[in-house]
């Protein structure tokens, strides 16, 4: 299996300008690069016809 | 008496008022608050007035059904006009809605006594319970345990009998979490069969309303009621209505039930996995067809299921994230990870999902039900923040929704009822999940289930 690259989180959220405390960040790294780990392989079985779950309904449309 | 059938036979045949039922239900709130904290608000006046309408209705002739006249609680994230609801938020700790929200409504028309506001997970975010700014709920079997979140509130006050249908709503296991926890019965319904209206969201694509109950004919009951279209919730799905209310004497015969080979058997307390497998037994022998089944692959779920609550969740509260002090260290954690997600993400995590249905609906092609453990564990301590299976530790909250999470991702209906006592005395619980729509089924077997397995109810609080 290939490995996967961790995202800097405390680059990210820098980058974003998000006022979360360095110690904060700290403690939700490990949740965040396990949830990274699991998660970005599963984004290579999408393709340009995979639709999104969620649909806009127009007035007027079936409930 | 602990069901809302024995409750509603009582009223009718006058051998109780409404009026009485319902200070029976006060002097025990009295009784049990100071150990179990499971009320934010306890409602009274509005209780009493209500009760008083209620009998002067049947004398009248007016019968509004099943629940007329019983007293009910509301998960305190379920707006109740002139009411105060707070999410369990210091955010919202004062705020009093001008307005019903469609759960309410239904359940004022159809004549239900709302007896209090219970108490929750900080706006609805967690599995404990264990709340920062009201106080931790605490479980009825014993008060050193969590009673499961985040309707941990609504678990204890059905399984200390101060309501005999408690609301509560279940974003990732919301429901069933603290059903399993408590001894109660829990329903999620199917994405969109109950409305979502007025009521505070956390995960919107997520979140669903369902009852908990001292039966599964009583959680029935409440589905048939609080079924319905709604036009103010975008989610809300057109359906004949149903009856959702299992016979006397339900059958699984035939029935095909699929256990699970893989997930569900892995890192299962040896308690919970016995009395499963033994429940299983249960249910052949009632004349189910037995399946072993190959589950689609559920961590994945879960993790797509996390990164659409973190993002949904995130995206509702970033413009209070400012006041970081108003949230609890946990629930302020998870604000923030929802905030470092990339749109693209929760993007793609919606377009997972869709795959994910479309496995797990070929999977009910070959099953009715799928039944699993509610929870890989009994009920944590409160504080308890690792919890222990076969030598491994894992944080208490994702063990909790392991294996629930990944059903509101599907939007699948699914079902917690009790099955027996581990060796401390604690709850152990079952779920029964179904195809969209398929409410009938699952309470249908979850009826059968428990007339077969008497589970013994009600607690006196330790």
């Amino acid at each position: 299996m290939a490995s996967i690259a961790m995202k800097n989180w405390k680059q990210i959220a820098l980058a974003n300008g998000l006022d979360i405390p360095v110690a904060d960040l700290d403690k939700i790294t490990p949740s965040l690069d396990g949830l990274e780990a699991t998660f970005r392989p599963l984004t290579a079985q999408l393709n340009e016809a995979s639709e999104s779950s969620l649909l806009i309904r127009l007035p007027g449309s079936p409930q | 008496m602990r069901t809302i059938t024995e409750a509603a036979a009582a009223i009718r045949t006058r051998s109780i008022s409404s009026l009485e039922l319902t200070q029976q239900c006060l002097r025990l709130i009295e009784k049990s608050e100071p150990k179990l904290n499971a009320f934010l608000t306890v409602t009274a006046e509005h209780a009493l007035a209500q009760a008083k309408t209620a009998d002067e209705e049947l004398a009248r002739g007016v019968d509004r059904g099943p629940l007329h006249g019983v007293p009910v609680s509301l998960k305190d994230l379920f707006r109740t006009k002139g009411i105060k609801t707070t999410a369990g938020s210091l955010l919202y700790k004062d705020y009093v809605p001008d307005f019903d929200c469609a759960v309410t409504e239904k359940l004022n028309a159809a004549g239900a006594v709302m007896i209090g506001k219970t108490g929750l997970h900080e706006l609805a975010y967690g599995v404990t319970s264990n709340n920062p700014h009201f106080g931790p709920v605490r479980n009825p079997w014993n008060t050193e345990s969590v009673p499961g979140g985040s309707s941990g509130g609504a678990g204890a006050s059905i399984a200390s009998g101060t309501s005999f249908l408690a609301m509560g709503s279940d974003t990732g296991g919301s429901i069933r979490i603290p059903a399993a926890f408590c001894g109660t019965v829990g329903l999620k319904p199917t994405f969109g069969l109950v409305s979502r209206y007025g009521t505070f969201a956390l995960g919107s694509s997520l979140d669903h309303m369902g009852p908990l109950t001292a039966s599964v004919r009583d959680a029935a009951i409440g589905l048939t009621i609080l079924q319905g279209a709604d036009a103010r919730d975008d989610f809300s799905v057109s359906r004949p209505a149903e009856n959702y209310i299992p016979p006397q004497h339900a059958t699984i015969k035939g029935l095909r039930i699929g256990v699970p080979a893989n997930f569900y058997t892995d890192r299962i307390a040896p308690a919970v996995m016995a009395q499963f497998r033994k429940t299983v037994q249960l249910a052949a022998g009632l004349g189910a067809q037995v399946e072993v089944v190959t589950v689609p692959d559920i961590a994945a779920l879960n993790a797509i299921g996390r990164v659409i609550l973190l993002s949904e969740a995130s995206a509702l509260y970033e413009k209070l994230s400012a006041q970081r002090e108003k949230f609890g260290a946990d629930v302020l954690a998870l604000i923030d990870q929802g905030r470092l997600l990339p749109a693209t993400d929760y993007v793609n995590a919606q377009r997972l999902r869709r795959i994910f249905v479309n496995k797990f609906l070929e999977l009910f092609q070959t099953i009715d039900v799928l039944l699993t453990p509610t929870a890989p564990t009994g009920a944590p301590k409160i504080g308890q923040a690792l919890v222990t299976i076969d030598g491994t530790e894992e944080d208490t909250r994702l063990a909790a929704t392991r294996l629930v999470r990944g059903i509101n991702v599907l939007g699948f209906p699914a079902l917690s009822i009790p099955t027996g006592l581990d060796e401390g005395g604690m709850p152990l619980s079952l779920q029964i999940v179904g195809r969209p729509f398929a409410e009938a089924t699952i309470l249908n077997a979850g009826a059968a289930l428990e007339d077969a397995i008497q589970f013994p109810g009600l607690v006196q609080t330790q």
